[in-house]
């Protein structure tokens, strides 16, 4: 009997329990509901890549000398590079030049071992297509630039998490002329230079003095 | 018990006094509040799915729908046409006419049970003596047509997510209808006007969720249960049986399965509102306000404001019972099927039954708290 009723008082304390982990799950989720909503409206407002986005990626043919670097560091070995030895020259002339996107997974490393750089990544991530055929870019395709979001009429660029004011949550409203928290790479940059610039004299001056 | 307004009666007369004999004039009323009571259920659907999809997008900050119509609101009747207009689709191996009755059948008796929702003391379109069980008689009803729509798909998922509906249905049926006897057995009387009466005397304190706050729960479960609401949409769980029984379903056969599930989710507020909240009634009874406002309690405004607060008040206690459903949705991981049948079996029917004989013995020790 005693046993009895210590089971049906463990069963009870357990759904006490079961109850009172609700009620916490039940306070998250209305507590989330107080949050203002993050969305970004895609076709209207877009999100501003960043500067290491690893988005589609852009080629410049005169540059390219047939090397197949790309190729070798590809993990699936997905640049086509169409060459030919010309005699004359002693060197390869590039003919065609593609990479299909359909199956390339960004992963930067062609980019990244390119001898002549000759390879970049560029923002542009739109790459929809009503045939997986189309993502196939030539030579042409990949040397055309994507169409910067800050510059497009239709749209009003949004920045990212990361590159908003301190504080601040929501890329809309923002006041204008606010920076990311932190300072700018180009202001880090500027100080160096100035650094840099101010020791070159006396670094000179000191070489004169050790030579004399 | 002041009557309340009598539209019926109200109507009856005027067209008499217009000259129709008294039997023709009952007979043109007798369409207009059902009429009424399906516009109602309609527009409640598109209420709810505006909340629904509203409430799940600020849970999880996001905006929702907001391009159709003022916030959205017209996303309902959006999807509504899309479905009208798609290709309607009966499988080749399907048995045609169980694949076409199906959502019939699960729809009609949910709009059916609109019979009895009281909105006020005259409010309601046929004040049943056995009200309260027509809603339960009916709500059985509906596994019926799931299972037929499972079956006739010839398709496992569906006919796995029929069987699903079914057994939850039944097992959670019995644990609903213990919860409603003990009300039942409070208010003395099926009849879900009485039901409401026997609460409201005392205003907010009087409600019978003070007196049946173990049935109130049980209910609320249950009802989730019946509806297939999240914890429990087991029928339909999308990553295990694509879509169960309305897998092979296109078009308005299939929004007849939304359709269904969203009224049976008012309803199931509805009469939760009813058998717990106080129904129709304010939280500080009507009476003592005009008494102290030194009004006539039978004077023609109170009665209109008084009914139309019944009317607020109800949708208001549904609408938050809804509200309450839709964050649980984002809250609750949904059950397996072995642990929906235990929760149903061995968890909700013997607490159910405790809580019938706690009544019972309460009623009898204590005839003035708990109906006589
Ligand atoms: S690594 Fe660069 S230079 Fe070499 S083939 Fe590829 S794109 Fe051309
Ligand atoms: S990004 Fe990666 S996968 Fe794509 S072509 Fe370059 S190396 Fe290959």
């Amino acid at each position: 009997m005693l046993n009895f009723l210590k089971q049906v008082g463990d069963y009870a304390k357990e759904t006490a329990q079961a109850a009172k982990f609700i009620g916490q799950g039940l306070s998250v989720t209305f507590d989330h509901m107080k949050r203002r909503p993050v969305t970004v409206q895609y076709p209207y407002e877009k999100v501003i890549p960043s500067e290491r986005y690893r988005g589609r990626i852009h080629f410049e043919f005169d540059k390219c000398i047939a090397c197949e670097v790309c190729v070798r560091v590809c993990p699936i070995n997905l640049p086509v590079v169409d060459w030919e030895f010309n005699r004359e020259t002693k060197k390869k002339t590039l003919n065609h030049y593609s990479i299909d996107f359909g199956v390339c997974i960004f992963c930067g490393n062609c980019v990244e071992y390119c001898p002549t750089n000759c390879l970049s990544m560029t923002e542009e991530y739109e790459l929809a297509s009503y045939d997986r055929h189309n993502l196939n870019y030539d030579n042409v395709a990949l040397g055309r630039l994507p169409y910067k979001v800050t510059e497009d009429p239709m749209v009003a660029p949004m920045r990212e998490f990361a590159y908003l004011p301190k504080g601040a949550m929501d890329p809309h409203d923002l006041p204008k002329g606010t920076q990311r928290a932190g300072r700018l790479p180009k202001d880090i940059l500027a100080e160096i230079e100035a650094e840099e610039a101010k020791k070159t004299p006396a670094n000179a001056a000191a070489e004169e003095k050790s030579s004399s | 018990m002041t009557p309340g307004i009598d539209l019926q009666g109200t109507f009856v007369r005027a067209l008499t006094d217009l000259g129709l004999p008294a039997g023709a004039a009952k007979t043109v009323w007798i369409p207009l509040p059902m009429v009424l009571m399906l516009i109602v259920a309609t527009v409640s659907i598109f209420i709810c799915v505006w909340l629904e999809r509203k409430i799940s997008a600020a849970a999880q900050q996001r905006i929702g729908p907001e391009y159709v119509g003022p916030l959205g609101a017209l996303q309902a009747v959006a999807d509504g046409v899309k479905l009208i207009f798609k290709a309607d689709i009966t499988p080749a191996k399907a048995d045609p006419w169980l694949f076409i009755i199906g959502p019939a059948i699960v729809v009609i008796p949910v709009f059916l049970s609109f019979l009895i929702v009281p909105f006020g003391q005259n409010l309601v379109i046929t004040d049943l003596g056995i009200g309260i069980f027509l809603w339960i008689a009916l709500s059985s009803i509906t596994p019926i047509g799931l299972l037929m729509a499972g079956y006739s798909s010839n398709n496992k998922y569906s006919l796995l997510g029929g069987l699903r509906a079914a057994a939850q249905s039944i097992s959670y049926e019995i644990p609903l209808a213990l919860a409603v006897l003990a009300v039942v057995m409070m208010s003395n009387g099926l009849s879900t006007i009485d039901i409401v009466n026997q609460q409201s005397q005392y205003g907010i304190l009087g409600w019978n969720i003070w007196r049946q706050p173990v049935g109130f729960v049980i209910f609320w479960i249950s009802a989730l249960a019946e509806c297939e609401r999240l914890p429990f949409d087991l029928p339909e769980a999308e990553e295990e049986l694509v879509a169960g029984y309305q897998t092979e379903y296109t078009g308005m056969k299939f929004g007849l399965f939304y359709v269904g599930s969203y009224v049976n989710l008012m309803l199931s507020a509805l009469i939760v509102s009813v058998l717990y909240l106080g129904g129709w009634s304010f939280p500080v009874p009507v009476e003592s306000i005009t008494a102290l406002l030194g009004i006539s309690e039978t004077a023609p405004v109170v009665q209109i404001v008084a009914a139309s607060l019944g009317i607020v008040m109800t949708m208001l206690k549904a609408y938050l019972l809804v509200f309450l459903t839709i964050l649980l949705r984002w809250t609750v991981p949904r059950v397996r099927i072995d642990q929906l049948l235990d929760l149903g079996w061995k968890f909700l029917l013997p607490i159910a039954l405790v809580n019938l004989l706690v009544t019972a013995g309460l009623k009898l020790t204590l005839p003035g708290f708990f109906g006589g």
